[in-house]
């Protein structure tokens, strides 16, 4: 700041002193003539008169007491202060003035201006016509006094010019502190601005109007950087949610090729050891019904037939999974009635420690599908939860909701009506909660899980058109959220009347 | 300096004084007409110092506001002896100065008064 409103300073004064050099000596020089030539003008004008007056005094004087007169009147010119050589010449005969005067050399002629041969008197010589002959008045008059007047009168200018420089420079200093202290707060705050502080608005206050303008378009251009920052940090946030969406539904497509995938590689593997397990099943039966019900043999061929049925209905889960089972025909159906069944059945079996609840609505929440499916997911969900709270007991939740357009990033918008079970157990970890929907992935011992679960869910919901979907934190137990789409009133109504017809 | 055949005998200095500041003086009935001498500039300095005994700037004023209040007339101005003589010539009532070299013995012309000598 110093350094601009000091270089700001020297510059104006500079300037100032330029044009003082320029215009004060020849307004010095040019006062001084008019001053010098003003009193040089009243000095001859009043000598010029005195000495006409007492040129004509003397003509008119008489002849006879003409000396003494004339003496009186030099006398009298004299004691008037201007004059300082009086006398008359008449041929060879000189009358002077009586009272005596400092020597003084007068000059061949006459002087006609102020100052003329610098003898510091004005010489003027009067022809006096007096009968048949001249007589010759001379007098001198002081040119001293004016010359001092002009001397003071110079002064005096030089005075005035030197007090008009300082008063310049003065008003240069001002001038430059004036403008250069809106200056350096312009420069400071653009300063600030550049170095990324946008936010302080520009405003310096000045009498100056450029300075206002100057201020105006630069708060002006702040304010256009804002905007473009903010237009630029709005597209960057945009790109990154875009860009997060994207990898997200490559995650989700990867997973969900990766499950069908899986789904289709047991569900034909399924179907083989179907046909296999038929003709065991057929055969331990057959061979039962031929040995006594209490042989060793009896015992085994039971055993045999009850694995192979648990065997039967691990296919069926893989066949559900994979949607090779025979689906059937699709009906609107009420979600509460078949979690209400279900939820009977768990309340049976569950542990005392585990409490489980249902909040349902009124209204009915019809889906579209088919029911004992719907039935199979509440047994899933419901058996996983309290697996989870088996040991610390808890809080099992059933919600039924409809909802519009969940905030759900993997749910397209729309209405759904949805199925929340959320257990209150030890939680999911994050790196097993990206495979809990995949076949065959289980975190139980061996032997006491199949994997088979969450994924036969999944794959029934897909069925259904939903989506389903898990948050847990870890130590504070897991929600499921199962939505499925609200089906509009036209497929209501096909439902129905295809329900009726089959 | 007047025409040998000018009425006037003699003027005195405050005469002089008057027909050069362009006011009305009259000899034996007739207004004297004043012809201003500007054929060289001593000339002229003894005219404002010796004649009309001011400044020349005081007597240019003086001439204006003796016109501007009709009072005065402006002099008529010659710039060269020769038209001076001529004017003179060619009127009875004319006054004039010029050097006494120029007067020479001109026997048509009449000095009334001496103004100065160096």
């Amino acid at each position: 700041m110093e350094r601009l409103v000091s270089s700001l300073r020297v510059r104006l004064i500079g300037v100032v002193l330029v044009i003082l050099a320029a215009l004060v000596p020849p307004l010095y020089l040019g006062i001084s003539a008019i001053v010098r030539e003003g009193y040089a003008e009243r000095f001859v004008n009043s000598l010029r008169a005195y000495s006409r007056l007492v040129a004509d005094e003397l003509e008119a004087l008489d002849e006879r007491d003409f000396d003494q007169r004339a003496v009186a009147l030099l006398d009298s010119a004299v004691l008037s202060g201007q004059v300082v050589f009086a006398e008359i010449r008449d041929g060879q005969r000189t009358l002077a003035s009586s009272i005596a005067t400092a020597p003084i050399n007068v000059p061949a002629r006459d002087d006609f201006h102020f100052g003329d041969q610098g003898d510091q008197t004005y010489f003027i010589t009067h022809t006096l016509n007096r009968g048949d002959h001249a007589v010759l008045l001379r007098l001198g008059f002081d040119e001293v006094p004016t010359i001092e007047r002009i001397a003071a009168a110079e002064r005096s200018v030089l005075l005035v010019l030197a007090a008009f420089v300082a008063a310049s420079i003065a008003v240069a200093v001002w001038l430059s502190w004036v403008i250069a202290r809106p200056m350096v707060r312009l420069q400071e705050a653009a300063q600030r601005v550049a170095s990324g502080d946008t936010d302080t608005q520009l405003h310096v206050r000045s009498s100056i109007r450029e300075v206002q303008e100057l201020n105006y378009h630069l708060e002006h251009m702040r304010r256009e950087l804002v905007g473009t920052n903010m237009q630029l940090s709005q597209e960057i946030r945009e790109r990154e949610v875009s860009e997060q969406k994207r990898l997200d539904l490559e995650r989700r497509l990867l997973h969900r090729e990766r499950i069908a995938t899986i789904g289709t590689l047991a569900g034909g593997v399924a179907h083989e050891f179907n046909n296999i397990m038929t003709p065991i099943l057929l055969y331990s039966q057959l061979a039962l019904e031929g040995v006594p019900p209490d042989s060793a043999l009896a015992k085994d061929l039971a055993r045999v037939i009850a694995a192979a049925h648990r065997a039967r209905t691990l296919v069926t889960r893989i066949l559900t999974f994979s949607r090779e089972m025979d689906s059937q025909q699709p009906t609107v159906f009420p979600l509460r009635a078949p979690v209400e069944e279900a939820l009977a059945l768990l309340r049976e079996i569950v542990p005392a420690n585990i409490e489980i609840v249902l909040n349902a609505p009124a209204e009915a929440l019809p889906v579209l599908g088919d029911a004992s499916l719907v039935h199979q997911v509440v047994i899933n969900l419901c058996t996983n939860a309290c697996e989870a709270m088996r040991r610390s007991g808890g809080r099992l939740a059933v919600t039924l909701a409809a909802v519009e357009n969940p905030p759900e990033s993997q749910v397209a918008p729309g209405c759904y009506h949805v199925l929340e079970v959320s257990d209150t157990g030890h939680g999911i970890e994050p790196a097993v909660l990206a495979h809990v929907f995949e076949p065959f992935f289980t975190t139980r011992e061996v032997g006491e899980g199949t994997g088979l679960g969450l994924s036969v869910v999944h794959g029934i919901v897909r069925s259904m058109g939903g989506v389903i979907t898990v948050h847990s934190e870890v130590g504070r137990g897991a929600t499921f959220h199962v939505y499925l789409p609200a089906p509009s009133v036209q497929q209501q109504e096909t439902a129905r009347l295809a329900s009726a017809a089959g | 300096m007047v025409p040998a055949d000018s009425p006037v005998r003699e003027l005195d200095s405050v005469s002089v004084r008057k027909l050069f500041l362009g006011r009305p003086v009259l000899v034996n009935g007739n207004q004297l007409h004043p012809l201003r001498n500007r054929s060289d500039a001593l000339l002229d300095e003894v005219f404002f110092q010796h004649i009309v005994a001011m400044s020349d700037s005081n007597y240019d004023r003086q001439i204006l506001i003796g016109v501007n209040r009709q009072l005065a007339l402006r002099p008529v101005e010659l710039n060269r002896t020769a038209e001076v003589v001529a004017a003179l010539h060619a009127d009875p009532n004319a006054v004039s100065f010029m050097w006494q070299r120029d007067v020479g013995h001109n026997p048509e012309l009449r000095v009334i008064r001496v103004l100065w000598s160096d």
